[in-house]
């Protein structure tokens, strides 16, 4: 997996810039980051509330195109590859947390873990393995028939985190992922998260307001203004 | 919305120092991510990066082909299949839709293949375009003069050609735009996907159709919305009453609530239901009456008929008679003297058409033996057999009637003439023909006493109010005629290829001076006034269909809006534009296919109810006792083709929409 480090670093992001045009008033989210990520590293990105954080895992996370600047991934410029194989790209590599789990509402907790492998076309049955192994390896291989609206904050989050690292992608991207839940909960999942890093070898970018969260990881960055400090 | 310009935005030095204001006073919004979550359309992409463009000229081309390609394409099919492989109008009418349409599709697909999108504005520039051609046309008539197809639609002036025209265009334009959404659907992520599994699972969810849904709906459209709408009513009533009852008790009710995009995919199913319902059952009736009609127009006359150029030149007619049942198709021949004369009983005159015919024969041809009701077609050989009515000697018309020398000639006639002259069976009746001896004064109508032998009931007003038949023998001495007839008429096996046979009856007599008409060029007018109100009444009735499918076109906008966060979430896991479309396409198309099976059982009910128990009619206004059905197969294809045609469509535009949506928006709306 970390054969391709050695030639160009996983992600390089290159005076990544954002704008936004609010009828005729501009708004500069992001003002230039330049960033390297190794495979494998953990890294945790702080900052005040509207300094971009979220906007720059957008963009890593080919959600967003910017309005300048690059991300390129094992050197490659992915937004090159136009809609279609931008979308394949996040199915393949990416796996997104958001802060408010996002799962889908009617569907059980194996269905919505199943949904990337199955959005990969992926056949039903080997999906449905997949998704039952990830929820046991979050601890919810007994609650594979819940749906979210059943489930604890917890087990949603967790739920979400077996949905993001199903199909084993590279870069797990992680938006404030114990922002809702209590100190506890919130600390389980961080271990499960710090556990994951290090069993799977999975590079991960979390956003956190979480100091304590922060400290821990090993290497922390800090978005101020649209700027990394 | 949504499409991927290039705007570079102002030459901006990278990342200046901006004293930036906004950023902070966003951040005071407590708030995670940037600014206000709603984001102005058009901010996001970015520069230089791939997005095909707008308008592609090479797929408009594409589709101006398609569109005109398979205008064009539609009558050479058609005679090709029906002249050529001799295939029944029908057949050959639908297989040659079938190739325009298919025709249509593939260039609009390879137009999608070339613009790397759905080519929605090239269909709509290349609809334009045949708008602008079809008025160029109207306008100047010489340019249409020379077009075979337009000859039919010709007859019936400019503005039936613009619009025949104009309605060809735009089906043909939808067919090219179908094939350019399909192939997008299809080829959208690059490469081949025709898997719909997932898209299919999100959709179920998405539309929560139970069986049990359905089966309300169900009862609640056959049973004519009242009844059904009662009982929904009622049985709401009686959870109103359990919940009062357990909250006086202080327990738990839990009420099942129907979310409203439920309620509005019911409405849809219920919409497209209702218009397949009409729409089926209206043609089946109008087909009914187009056969009974024909069947009576056919029954009463032959399928076609053997002429002579000249007058009074068809001699020799047992031979000819022998040619022709000779030929293949041909089941019987008879032949006829046609003339129109006016017939007079007292004080009644009233003109009529009457033929000379062979008592024999024409009964291979036409039912008149069978329609007789009253009295014997064998009594115009034998006229001394007619009883004579008590009125025949105290009618003082004919002045003749006392020499009783030799029996008067029979002369049979329809039930509504026999009405209009007050005469019944052995009544004596007059027939005065222009064309009689020559007098002093030039010719001068003959006249001469009849003794009615007969009377028939067709079911057709036209024919009972005006034919009357006479022996061959006596007509051709009456009216001079000598040993030459007007013609052979003509029965053929199968109705629809009387045409064909025609031709090979003039082939088979070496051609002139014999000429032949089969049945629908002798009713023309008739069957192709049928045809274009049947054509209008599709239309019109089709309106339904469309209405219903304007409802699932806003049930899946309110679907697409309940749903935007989930939309967010599948891009986010890569689920590619095609994809998300194929989501809503699939529900769009559940609920046509839903509605259209519920029409189609209520429909093909509805027929069979009409046809069993039978809704009568008042005859005298009709000519048929009961409302007439006839199912066909092809017809109830048909309706199914366009209603599910028009759910498909109906769906592009919510699908889209979808499709286009911004996963940042989904997932910051919250």
């Amino acid at each position: 997996m970390s054969a391709t480090a050695a030639a160009a670093p996983f992600v390089r992001i290159e005076g990544l810039a954002k704008t936004y045009l609010m009828g005729d008033r501009r708004l500069d989210v992001l003002r230039g980051i330049d960033l390297e990520i190794a495979e494998g590293e953990l890294v945790a990105l702080t900052g005040p509330s509207g300094a971009g954080k979220s906007t720059f895992l957008h963009l890593l996370g080919t959600l967003d195109v910017p309005t300048r600047g690059r991300v390129l991934f094992d050197g490659e410029d992915v937004f090159e590859r136009g809609e279609e194989g931008l979308a394949s790209f996040r199915n393949q590599t990416i796996g997104f947390v958001f802060q408010s789990h996002h799962l889908l509402p009617e569907f059980t907790a194996l269905e919505n873990v199943m949904m990337p492998a199955l959005v990969r076309r992926v056949p039903r049955g080997e999906a449905r393995r997949l998704a039952a192994e990830m929820l046991g390896q979050v601890g919810l291989g007994e609650r594979l028939e819940h749906r979210p609206g059943e489930l604890s904050g917890g087990e949603q989050q967790r739920v979400a985190l077996a949905r993001a690292l199903c199909l084993g992608p590279r870069l797990l991207l992680a938006d404030e992922p114990t922002g809702n839940l209590d100190p506890q909960t919130a600390d389980g999942i961080h271990a499960l998260l710090a556990d994951l890093n290090a069993r799977l070898s999975i590079t991960a970018v979390v956003v956190t307001h979480n100091e304590r969260l922060a400290q821990a990881l090993p290497r922390r960055l800090r978005i101020v203004e649209g700027r990394l400090v | 919305m949504g499409e991927p310009k290039t705007t570079a935005g102002p030459p901006d030095a990278p990342a200046p120092p901006h004293p930036g204001p906004l950023p902070r006073e966003a951040g005071e919004s407590g708030k995670p991510g940037p600014p206000p979550p709603a984001s102005p359309p058009g901010s996001g992409p970015g520069a230089g990066h791939p997005a095909p463009p707008v308008f592609s000229v090479r797929a408009f081309l594409l589709v101006a082909i398609g569109t005109f390609g398979a205008v064009a394409v539609a009558p050479i099919a058609a005679t090709l299949f029906g002249d050529r492989l001799a295939l029944s109008g029908t057949v050959a009418a639908g297989l040659a839709a079938l190739a325009a349409a298919l025709f249509g599709a593939m260039l609009g697909a390879a137009a999608a293949a070339v613009a790397r999108r759905l080519a929605f504005y090239e269909v709509a520039a290349a609809a334009l375009l045949w708008a602008l051609a079809v008025a160029l046309v109207a306008l100047l008539p010489g340019l249409r003069a020379g077009s075979a197809a337009l000859q039919p639609l010709e007859a019936q002036g400019t503005l039936v050609v613009v619009l025949g025209l104009l309605g060809a265009g735009l089906l043909a334009a939808t067919c090219v735009f179908s094939g350019s959404t399909l192939a997008y659907l299809a080829f959208g992520t690059g490469r081949l996907d025709l898997s719909v599994s997932y898209e299919l699972f999100v959709a179920r969810s998405h539309l929560r159709l139970s069986p049990r849904t359905v089966a309300a709906i169900f009862g609640i459209v056959v049973t004519g919305l009242v009844p059904g709408l009662l009982v929904a009513l009622v049985w709401s009533l009686v959870r109103d009453a359990r919940e009062r009852r357990a909250y006086r008790r202080g327990e738990l009710f839990r009420r099942a609530r129907m979310p409203a995009t439920l309620l509005m995919t019911l409405i849809s199913i219920g919409g497209v239901a209702i218009g397949v319902w009409a729409l089926t059952v209206v043609l089946s009736v109008m087909s009914g009456f187009e056969a009974d009609l024909k069947r009576k127009i056919l029954g009463h006359n032959a399928h076609g008929m053997v002429l002579t150029y000249g007058q009074d030149e068809f001699d020799g007619w047992r031979g000819v008679r022998e040619k022709v049942l000779g030929v293949k198709g041909v089941a019987g021949a008879t032949p006829f003297l046609y003339n129109e004369v006016m017939l007079s009983a007292g004080q009644n005159l009233t003109g009529a058409i009457l033929k000379g015919i062979d008592v024999d024969t024409v009964g291979t041809v036409t039912d008149l033996p069978k329609n007789v009701e009253d009295g014997d077609l064998s009594w115009l050989r034998a006229p001394e057999k007619i009883p004579q009515g008590g009125r025949a000697g105290a009618e003082p018309g004919a002045g003749e009637a006392p020499r009783k020398a030799r029996p008067l000639p029979g002369i049979v006639i329809g039930r509504e003439l026999a009405r209009a002259l007050r005469v019944f069976v052995g009544d004596q009746v007059s027939v005065v023909s222009p064309f009689g001896d020559l007098g002093p004064a030039g010719p001068q109508p003959k006249s001469r006493p009849f003794h009615v032998a007969a009377i028939f009931y067709s079911g057709m007003y036209e024919y009972d109010s005006k034919f009357a038949y006479m022996d061959l023998a006596e007509g051709q001495k009456f009216f001079g005629a000598g040993e030459t007839i007007t013609g052979l008429e003509l029965k053929v096996d199968d109705v629809d290829t009387a045409r064909a046979v025609m031709g090979r009856v003039v082939f088979a007599l070496g051609g002139w001076p014999f000429r032949a008409k089969d049945w629908g060029e002798l009713n023309r007018s008739l069957f192709s006034a049928l045809q274009m109100e049947k054509v209008v009444m599709a239309v019109i009735l089709g309106f339904i269909v469309l209405v219903a499918s304007f409802i699932i076109v806003a049930t899946l906008i309110m679907l697409v809006l309940e749903k935007t966060r989930e939309i967010a979430v599948l891009k986010s896991m890569g689920a590619g534009v095609p994809s998300v479309m194929k989501i809503f396409v699939a529900e769009g198309v559940i609920i046509g296919a839903v509605g259209t099976a519920f029409g189609l059982i209520l429909g093909y009910g509805s027929c069979l109810l009409i046809d069993r128990v039978g809704i009568p009619l008042d005859p005298e206004v009709y000519y048929i006792s009961n409302l007439p059905v006839l199912i066909e197969p092809a017809q109830f294809a048909l309706v199914t083709l366009a209603a599910l045609a028009l759910s498909y469509l109906a769906t592009i535009y919510p699908a889209t929409k979808a499709a286009r949506l911004r996963p940042v928006d989904g997932l910051r709306a919250e």
